[in-house]
């Protein structure tokens, strides 16, 4: 696939396209849902937080905005920006389209973890809190063990860690699914629900518990981008023009993966939006990482929460899973991105 | 004069199989040294050990008096700037932008090119006559133009010295004499040190100064370009026969059908 060059114009353009998203996901995210409370209110009581004027919300509708909505749409906008963030840097450390940020095992990793919590298997780990700490641990060590089997050594490269990435994610999947077999039916719904990915158990205290991660992450992938734009020439010419290539690759992969399973850790797993929202941005504004990373933070972020107001609001009381609104949302955008672009 | 390159007893091996065998050049600065030889020899590693891409013991390489296992990646480029036979050419990237990858050991990581950054690939594009190609899309531009432009970001490098493997690989004639005038109008004019692999043998030793042939691993002939052209063992390395005729003072090399 080759992109033009993009405009100036185009850029700006985009980006303020980009933000108005973000700012109408903001307010969706708050105003859209089954409780109905008038919009007037809401920002009145949003003002408020701020100092300007009183909140004239009721107790449950202070409830509803502020202890259910508003941590889910928190969640959903650092969970989006990460996602779009680490799969944007792995496509570009990689040099692969097809590399997403679960690419080198934290889906696995995190899968195992959680599955160990929710079938209890270590006897008093089947609690709230241990499920979010195991898969974290579980998605580390993985990532962990992908890089000390295919990131180390003189001989390493983006294709022994991807090989790397697969063998481990095939390994622990076949733990995983081992460990199921041994589960009880109700385990094995709680954790399929897991792997589907929710913002449903949004909380504050999960919000707190990810954010100094999410933050650091993104801006670490973000400073990172005009070391990417070296690397697409390759390994041998980006260290030939004076990048120290191994030390990127190592501080992009860490980033990246330890944001990821940060979210994963909290939310499960949530597809698509680490390999669509980057192949937008790229299509509008050109391969540059230096544009393509900061701009899928916002529309990552912009685009999760809009498919999670979607996800609790089509078929309200229950909830459809996130990742099929992700999917059936940004699949066709995504075509009708790509025919335009190909036609333009 | 000063030596801008010197490649000392260099052995590059690969498990037991020794690729390049203790050899030892130097490049006087403001020359241009050409390494020829038959498939295999070793030329394309030697080239690569040089630039250090590839790892290579025992053995040394300076440039400008410094010893490149002793710099990163940053000071390496700054001394040295390397032309691939095969360069990796991002597309959907304007040919500014590439360009301006050169000049990423000055401005490093974090930082966006400075003015001075920007001048430099201003005057590398006005020098090799790339200005009006200069927002275009470089996986558009024909395959002359392309391998200009790769020869305009190891220039932006401002770098003494220049390796380029197999420059004009895949390059009609007009525009491999047009790449290599270039390289020579700036060995004359700025000065620059030129170690570069070629296949064609009349123009290895028209444009070079110095020729080396390479063989099996190892230097077999070390001399100005007229006489290597004109001595009989190269026929002899490469297998076969040819005949060197002079048109108006040029070394032309034919090759006779057995």
């Amino acid at each position: 696939m080759t992109f033009s060059p993009p405009t100036t114009r185009r850029v700006v353009v985009v980006s303020v396209f980009t933000l108005a998203l973000l700012v109408i996901a903001v307010v969706c995210g708050l105003v859209v849902g089954p409780t109905s409370v008038s919009n007037s209110r809401i920002f009145g009581s949003l003002f408020a937080h701020i100092g300007i004027g009183h909140s004239t919300l009721d107790q449950m509708q202070t409830t509803v905005i502020w202890q259910l909505r508003a941590p889910r749409l928190v969640l959903g906008l650092l969970a989006g920006a990460m996602l779009a963030v680490a799969g944007g840097s792995y496509q570009g450390v990689f040099r692969n389209p097809l590399a997403d940020p679960y690419l080198l095992g934290v889906a696995a990793g995190a899968g195992i973890g959680a599955t160990f919590a929710i079938m209890d298997v270590g006897h008093g780990l089947s609690t709230p809190t241990w499920t979010p700490m195991l898969a974290f641990i579980g998605a580390l060590v993985a990532v962990g063990a992908t890089w000390a089997i295919g990131g180390r050594g003189s001989h390493s490269n983006e294709g022994t860690l991807i090989l790397a990435g697969v063998a481990i994610a095939a390994l622990l999947t076949s733990a995983q699914t081992f460990l199921q077999q041994q589960a009880s039916a109700n385990s094995i719904a709680r954790v399929y629900i897991w792997l589907l990915g929710s913002l449903a158990s949004s909380n504050w205290s999960s919000v707190n518990l990810i954010l100094p991660y999410v933050i650091v992450c993104i801006t670490v992938c973000i400073l990172c981008g005009r070391a990417l734009d070296v690397m697409s020439v390759g390994e041998n010419e980006a260290r030939s023009l004076g990048l120290p290539v191994r030390r990127i690759r190592f501080i992009v992969i860490l980033a990246s993966s330890l944001g990821t399973a940060a979210i994963v850790s909290v939310v499960g797993l949530i597809g698509f939006v680490g390999i669509i929202v980057p192949h937008i941005v790229r299509l509008l504004v050109g391969i540059s990482n230096r544009r393509i990373l900061p701009i899928s933070a916002a529309l990552g972020a912009a685009f999760l929460v809009i498919a999670d107001t979607i996800a609790r609001t089509a078929i309200a009381p229950s909830e459809l899973p996130i990742g099929v609104i992700t999917a059936a949302v940004g699949a066709p955008v995504f075509v009708f991105i790509l025919s335009f672009r190909k036609f333009s | 004069m000063m030596n801008a390159v010197e490649i000392n007893n260099l052995s590059v091996s690969v498990g037991s199989k020794k690729l390049v065998s203790d050899v030892s050049l130097n490049v006087e600065a403001g020359s241009w040294l050409t390494i020829i030889g038959p498939n295999g020899a070793g030329k394309t590693t030697l080239i690569e050990a040089v630039a250090g891409i590839r790892k290579f013991g025992p053995g040394s390489v300076k440039i400008s008096g410094q010893d490149m296992a002793q710099l990163n990646e940053r000071d390496r480029a700054r001394l040295l700037a390397f032309v691939p036979q095969n360069p990796l050419v991002p597309a959907g990237m304007s040919v500014r932008d590439y360009v301006t990858l050169g000049r990423t050991s000055y401005h490093g990581m974090l930082r966006a090119p400075t003015a001075g950054d920007r001048a430099v690939v201003d005057s590398v594009l006005e020098r090799l006559s790339l200005q009006q190609f200069a927002k275009q899309n470089i996986s558009v531009l024909s395959g002359g133009e392309r391998q200009r432009t790769v020869i305009a970001r190891a220039l932006a490098q401002s770098t003494m010295v220049v390796v380029l493997d197999e420059p004009i690989t895949g390059l009609d004639l007009r525009h491999q004499m047009e790449l290599l005038e270039l390289l020579k109008k700036e060995v004359a004019e700025c000065g620059l040190t030129v170690l570069a692999t070629l296949h064609d043998l009349t123009l290895a030793g028209q444009f070079a100064d110095r020729l080396v042939l390479l063989d099996k691993s190892e230097v077999v002939l070390d001399g100005p370009a007229h006489d290597i052209i004109r001595n009989p063992e190269l026929a002899s390395r490469y297998g076969m026969q040819f005949r060197v005729v002079d048109v108006d003072g040029s070394d032309v090399v034919v090759p006779v059908r057995s």
